[in-house]
């Protein structure tokens, strides 16, 4: 032993090395939390920087001559004939209108209305089309119209495309980029928020301009609402039994410990279990929400199971002895006194649970939701469950292996969406702890 | 003093292989207070909770013999443990109110036993019972108060209101003095005297003093068995077990 320090103010060689081994201690722990920091910082960094240009598009305005001639020959407005006009019938009154669109502006370029019109999206034709069709008494008058460009011109406008990188590119000249630079000079070509990223529907390869999120978001909200309904009451009526009512014996811990172990268990296990399950022997229908939802249930049951009963575990059985003291029967214990105080712990459990199954993936695989390109929106809530449909994080895993470069931008816009969910849910699971939290 | 409100007989309680009370025989009689003394473990509180069958909620727990209360065996099958912890009210040893109002805590017992059939009979059993608690004064203003804000002698006079307000026959108390200061202890002591003028009360203590205060009749356990019951003025000056003696003279425990 060594010798103690007659004074105070002189501290011994061991207390020293103590007080070193204590300021070490803490400088890693606040290392770790500093580099966390920071890799958070550059997480969030990185997705806003990439992300944040999907929700802005850039738009051509057009006005563009509904000719009668070239539409409804007969000129008898009878529908079903001028639905026989396809897209391609519509091409020239697109170029008509960029003819218009060159002189009003007194645009300088060698180029053809037609090249001019390329400029916008593919959609803008299926656009015109659907525009007549739902009112054929629009057919010989003139309209104005906001046309997304196609993506290689709203990449111009981002900064993603360039004269350089262009070189090469078949769908996109320099001469173009003049007419572009131009326009946009004059004020028709303009880049603004794109709402319909947030609520449209999932484009074809040749359309990343036209690509949303919107269906994929209903998607997965059908499923988030099949694990709720489904999750939640038989995950707490379970907790609640094994808790307060299961005698302890083997099978209760055989049941206990597989729980637990079914918690651990990779999510690509229960998209298998699914396929076997759910659509092979049941036969529902494949890359459906329903199946999505119920395959994430299975998933999120361990979770809200385990939660749950931690919460009702850290009830003191002070309560429990004062209800049944007072004559309460074990159900009204429950029910009165330990699951209002379980209650957060509960919701919480639930909320954070939802939150992982909404960004799961790899179950969906195996399901079909995964690949699906989710054109259109469901309709009816049963559409909604029983039509095929993607999810979220689907959504955004088809569009990052995507080749076109615009598809990735919008990958990136999915996460932030994503992400906006994720952190809304959380929040809601603070608040609801904060609110409902009681002391005893 | 009247005939016994309960009666044990060859009562044996077991926790698993622990043999926790044995052969005990005891009666309580009814409108008076027992006190149960002996040193930790030795099973008083087991018993205790024996009586109205809070033992039930233990899976390993298991109760032979007979404990009647007016005759009738409260662990014949067809006893309703609800029923019987209504007529045999429970005070523990650490105040635990429901996290709720003042009210709320009283008003439980009556609502699910639907003693009340109206809001203001309800109001009344509750003024009832915290009158006879002895917390009604400090309280009347403050009904809507979570019941978990009061000081710890108070909680403890509302624990005992929640228990009267279901009107037992019998109450039971597991050391309800023992986290309470002496002052809050003396006003806990007067209710007893003054519930006892109409029901049986029976109460464990560590403290010998409370026990030779408060009761009419004293038994006292040691390792699970029952050593010595009567009156409390015997145990005290004339114990007639060795053991008694040793323990009340503050030698074994």
């Amino acid at each position: 032993m060594t010798p103690r320090s007659k004074s105070l103010f002189v501290a011994d060689p061991q207390t020293q090395s103590r007080k070193r081994a204590d300021a070490r201690f803490r400088l890693y722990g606040l290392a770790a939390i500093l580099a966390g920091l920071v890799l958070l910082a550059v997480l969030l960094g990185t997705v806003i920087s990439n992300g944040l240009g999907a929700f802005q598009q850039s738009y051509l305005t057009l006005e563009v001559e509904l000719l009668e001639s070239k539409l409804d020959k007969n000129g008898n407005r009878d529908i079903e004939e001028i639905k026989k006009v396809t897209t391609f019938g519509y091409d020239p009154l697109l170029t008509a209108a960029a003819e218009r669109l060159i002189e009003t502006h007194d645009i300088q370029t060698d180029l053809r209305a037609k090249d001019i019109a390329k400029l916008l999206s593919k959609s803008a034709v299926s656009d015109l089309r659907d525009f007549v069709i739902a009112d054929p008494s629009r057919i010989g008058r003139s309209a104005s119209f906001d046309f997304l460009v196609n993506a290689r011109v709203d990449g111009y406008l981002k900064g993603r495309v360039t004269r350089e990188s262009i070189a090469d590119d078949k769908m996109i000249s320099a001469e173009q980029l003049d007419a572009v630079d131009q326009l946009v000079a004059a004020g028709a070509l303009v880049k603004r928020f794109n709402l319909d990223f947030i609520l449209g529907s999932d484009a074809s390869d040749q359309r990343p301009e036209a690509a949303g999120v919107g269906t994929a978001m209903l998607g997965s909200l059908a499923m988030m609402l099949v694990v709720l309904v489904l999750a939640l009451p038989v995950g707490v009526a379970a907790s609640i039994y094994l808790e307060e009512f299961a005698p302890k014996n083997r099978l209760t811990d055989l049941i206990e410990v597989n729980i637990s172990n079914l918690a651990a268990v990779p999510s690509i296990v229960f998209g298998i279990l699914g396929l076997a399950v759910f659509i092979n022997i049941l036969h529902l229908p494949m890359s459906a929400p329903l199946v999505g939802g119920l395959v994430l249930s299975l998933m999120t049951l361990p979770t809200i199971i385990i939660s749950s009963r931690a919460a009702m575990k850290s009830v003191p059985p002070s309560i429990r002895d004062a209800a049944l003291g007072v004559g309460a029967s074990r159900m009204q214990a429950v029910f009165h006194h330990v699951l209002p105080l379980a209650a957060p712990g509960i919701l919480t459990g639930t909320i954070i649970g939802l939150a992982q199954a909404l960004g799961e993936t790899a179950p969906l695989l195996l399901i079909g939701m995964v690949g699906f390109i989710a054109s259109t929106a469901p309709e009816t809530m049963g559409d909604a469950l029983l039509a095929p449909n993607t999810a979220l994080p689907a959504q955004i895993f088809e569009w990052a292996k995507r080749a076109d470069p615009a598809f990735y931008e919008r990958a990136w816009g999915g996460i932030i969406v994503l992400l906006v969910f994720l952190v809304a849910m959380n929040a809601v699971a603070i608040l609801l702890r904060r609110r409902f939290e009681r002391r005893w | 003093m009247s005939a016994s409100k309960i009666s044990a007989r060859a009562c044996n309680v077991f926790y698993g292989d622990t043999h926790a009370i044995k052969d005990v025989n005891v009666d309580i009689g009814s409108k008076s207070v027992t006190a149960f003394i002996g040193p930790s473990g030795c099973g008083k509180s087991t018993f205790l909770r024996s009586i109205n069958r809070m033992n039930d909620t233990i899976d390993t727990c298991r109760v032979e013999g007979t404990i009647t209360l007016d005759g009738e065996n409260i662990y014949d099958p067809r006893v309703d443990p609800v029923t019987l912890r209504a007529r045999v009210g429970m005070v523990f040893q650490k105040p635990n109110p429901f996290p709720k109002s003042i009210f709320d805590n009283v008003a439980y017992g009556p609502k699910i036993h639907g003693m009340a059939t109206s809001k203001s009979d309800l109001r009344d059993i509750v003024e009832n019972a915290l009158r006879r608690a002895a917390i009604w004064d400090e309280v009347k203003d403050r009904l809507d108060a979570p019941g978990t804000g009061l000081s710890g002698g108070q909680q403890q006079r509302l624990c005992i209101a929640r228990a009267i307000a279901t009107q037992p026959e019998v109450l039971l108390m597991d050391e309800p003095c023992s986290a309470l200061d002496p002052i809050a202890t003396f006003q806990i002591e007067e209710l007893i005297d003054d519930l006892a003028k109409n029901i049986s009360v029976v109460i464990v203590t560590h403290s010998m003093q409370q026990a030779a205060r408060v009761s009419q009749k004293t038994a006292f356990f040691h390792l699970g068995e029952l050593v010595e019951f009567g009156d409390t003025d015997d145990i005290f000056t004339n114990p007639s077990d060795p053991r008694t003696e040793s323990y009340i003279t503050g030698r074994i425990g």
